[in-house]
């Protein structure tokens, strides 16, 4: 009798562990996973906005006295050539056409030479000094765009520091950054890549197009359902522990089934087109220049010179698009990162089999002369 | 006919060592040949066919850039007339810009010849003021079209061929730099299409010339291990089975690559400074966004058009030697330090692992004492 109701007790009290103590358990493998692997976003978020202030801080006074200097250049550059157009016309008291199209006509070629000069020094048309502030390129989401385009070594150039405390801050934010950022995208890479091929395991089998029922992320569920109720706490246990491995991802053994190489392709050129199609709207450019914006930004080449935010002067509207193009920059790169690692081993994989055909090939005309030695004494 | 069957075996191997026998001294350096021939396929395969691989098709992309992105319909001539009056026409890329800003300049030239001759009476300040507006006009229209990426060049002038060459070299090793961009629709999508094809070869390159380099400079530092502390720098340990294993006794450390970086850098930015006039500081900025890859573009060597017009295009293949050899360099110290990386990596991920499920452990305990209290 006492046997048996200490056996029925410890079989509740395992239960009530079982109930509350699982949710905690998960909770906590929850934060751990967080803090190992997904903190590295965190890390690397941070570190974009300790970047953003200390650009906007170097670079922002300055960037804005530029555009001040630069708009009292065209200023009075605008105003010398209306007093020199004024000579002219004073000068011709017959107004003769020609000559006097002549001088007006070198005049305002010098004072389009200077307007160029001040968009150089950083004019871009906003002409009065008082919404200089609203519609700077060195405000927090712009310098967080720099920032973010440093460490990606996307490296765009629209926006470039012209201090030498920015450039020398630029150099060392770049060598640290760098490699913060390289170890981002493996992480993350390795964690999408492998929930990828899961839910993609999972689908396979749902629709049942012959995938391998040995895959340890599917086995748990089934032997759990199986197994008898008594022994279920245990079995839970196990199911718990190989998924907190195959989530934390150190030895999980069920890349049985590989993800098909058009499908990551699929997946990156929809992406870019998804972008093309949402930046071409907000930005008002055409499907051909979005799609060349993405893909030039996400294969980090970034020339710079179709940029969100280069058409639009609303200060509303500038934030948002740096913001909306950090986040799509981020993502994008994740995804990238994900379609490589998917890819890897089966282009591998096929680029081994390529060599070795080649090598095949030339041992191949090398063999064959040695049977045409021998074939006609036949 | 078996007895033929039986002893066909026997005739067909003494033909065939008599064969090889007979005619040895033929097959041999032909062997010799196609051996030969087999390994230069395979180096060239793999190690120097690679660089010259890359090499061959910047000049390829170059030339076809300089051709897409300078090519004039046969109706040109037509079409830049009717652009100089008209804002409906048939050019393409650069010019569209050149031709807006002709128009715009003759329009103001017109409007101010408008004011002037119209004024019967001189009123000064009427005057001022519209031709202050039409200035203003101009001037808003210019920043329009530098926005829309006029630069006041025509394509011939900004398409020199070293030009193109540093382009095709910006795009397939990811720098980006920017001062020269596709400006026709075609121009676009083919640099789409060399950098997906471009990027892979140049990834080859980049894991190929970092191995060559390693073990190259892995060599020297062993020479030099071995000359100055008369040591050898190779121990062979034997193992419980009985075979020896030569294991290196000095491992190339990982601030001996770093120097090897900074000192490279070093040279670029002396190099730099003194050719282009640059100060030492522009000079390392440049350098280090161009070896990092990120290639801002605000500073490019050789990027004067009047040197590339007089024909002083040695600065150019110098940078983007420079530019090469830099990225090999880098590949050599992600090649040797990538092991140390990767070792530390995963000791500090263990650790941090560890650390965690102590912790749990600890809750557990603690709630554990915490349930048998109650």
């Amino acid at each position: 009798m006492e046997r048996k109701r200490s056996s029925r007790h410890r079989q509740r009290y395992r239960k009530r562990k079982t109930t509350c103590d699982k949710i905690k358990d998960f909770i906590r493998e929850f934060i751990a996973f967080m803090f190992s692997n997904v903190g590295i976003i965190g890390l690397v978020v941070g570190y974009t906005i300790c970047g953003a202030f200390m650009f906007q801080a170097i670079e922002g006074t300055e960037a804005s006295d530029d555009r001040e200097e630069a708009i009292k250049d065209i200023h009075s550059a605008r105003s010398k050539t209306r007093d020199r157009l004024w000579e002219i016309t004073q000068k011709f008291n017959v107004l003769e056409e020609e000559a006097w199209r002549e001088q007006a006509a070198s005049e305002v070629l010098k004072f389009q030479m200077e307007v160029i000069d001040a968009i150089n020094k950083g004019y871009d048309g906003v002409d009065d000094v008082k919404d200089l502030s609203e519609t700077s390129q060195w405000s927090f989401s712009g310098a967080f765009l720099y920032s973010l385009t440093v460490i990606t070594t996307i490296g765009y150039g629209n926006v470039a520091p012209k201090t030498e405390w920015g450039k020398v801050a630029t150099i060392f934010y770049a060598i640290i950054g760098m490699p913060l950022f390289l170890l981002y995208l493996s992480n993350i890479g390795d964690i999408l890549a492998k929930s990828f091929k899961w839910s993609y395991a999972k689908c396979c089998l749902c629709r049942g197009c012959g995938g391998n029922r040995d895959s340890r992320s599917v086995s748990p569920e089934n032997s759990v359902a199986v197994q008898v109720p008594e022994i279920i706490d245990e079995t839970d246990e196990q199911y718990e522990e190989s998924h907190i491995e195959s989530t934390l991802g150190d030895s999980v053994k069920d890349d049985t089934i590989t993800v098909p190489v058009t499908l990551c392709l699929a997946i990156m050129v929809g992406y870019v087109c998804g972008g093309a199609i949402l930046f071409s709207k907000w930005e008002d450019w055409d499907f051909l220049d979005g799609s060349y914006f993405c893909f030039i930004s996400l294969s980090t080449i970034g020339f710079g010179d179709i940029v969100p935010g280069d058409q639009i002067y609303a200060s509303k509207g500038l934030d948002m698009s740096f913001i909306f193009c950090s986040m799509y920059l981020m993502l994008g790169m994740a995804i990238i990162a994900m379609c490589f690692n998917l890819m890897q081993e089966e282009v591998i994989h096929k680029f081994r089999s390529c060599v070795k055909a080649v090598k095949n090939c030339c041992s191949c005309s090398g063999a064959r002369d040695d049977d045409v030695d021998t074939a006609p004494i036949e | 006919m078996t007895q033929s069957g039986a002893s066909v075996p026997v005739t067909r191997s003494s033909v065939r060592s008599r064969s090889s026998g007979g005619s040895s001294s033929e097959v041999d350096p032909r062997e010799k040949v196609k051996a030969c021939c087999r390994k230069l396929v395979e180096f060239m395969f793999t190690q120097v066919g690679v660089g010259g691989l890359v090499v061959c098709y910047a000049i390829v992309g170059a030339f076809a850039f300089q051709h897409i992105e300078t090519a004039k319909d046969p109706k040109w001539e037509v079409e830049w007339h009717k652009a100089q009056t008209s804002p409906d026409h048939n050019l393409k890329g650069a010019w569209v810009q050149l031709a807006a800003v002709k128009r715009l300049t003759n329009l103001t030239a017109n409007k101010l010849w408008d004011v002037t001759s119209s004024e019967n009476v001189f009123n000064i300040t009427t005057w001022k003021k519209s031709t202050d507006m039409i200035l203003h006009e101009f001037q808003e229209g210019i920043v329009d079209s530098v926005k829309k990426g006029y630069d006041g060049r025509e394509p011939e002038d900004a398409w020199t061929l070293p030009a193109a060459l540093m382009f095709c070299l910006s795009i397939f090793t990811m720098i980006g730099y920017g001062n020269m961009v596709p400006k026709t629709t075609w121009g676009k999508v083919a640099t789409i299409l060399y950098a997906v094809f471009g990027i892979p070869v140049y990834i080859l390159y980049f894991m190929n010339m970092g191995k060559v380099f390693a073990n190259c400079f892995r060599w020297i530092y062993r020479t030099m291990y071995e000359c100055t502390t008369k040591k050898p720098s190779i121990k062979v340990i034997e193992l419980e089975n009985g075979d020896t294993v030569a294991h290196p006794r000095v491992i190339v450390p990982t601030t001996a690559c770093l120097w090897v970086i900074s000192g490279y850098v070093l040279g670029g930015t002396i190099m730099f400074a003194e050719w282009e006039g640059w100060d030492y500081l522009d000079s390392a900025y440049f350098c280090v966004t161009s070896l990092c890859k990120i290639g801002i573009g605000d500073f490019v060597p050789g990027a004067n058009i009047l040197e590339s017009r007089s024909g002083n295009q040695t600065k150019l293949v110098i940078n983007f030697m420079y530019l090469l050899l830099g990225m090999g360099l880098i590949a050599m110290c992600y090649n040797l330090m990538r092991e140390e990386v990767k070792v530390k990596m995963q000791d500090l991920k263990r650790d941090m692992r560890k650390w965690l499920e102590g912790l749990r452990i600890q809750s557990c305990y603690g709630k554990k004492k915490s349930k048998r209290y109650h």
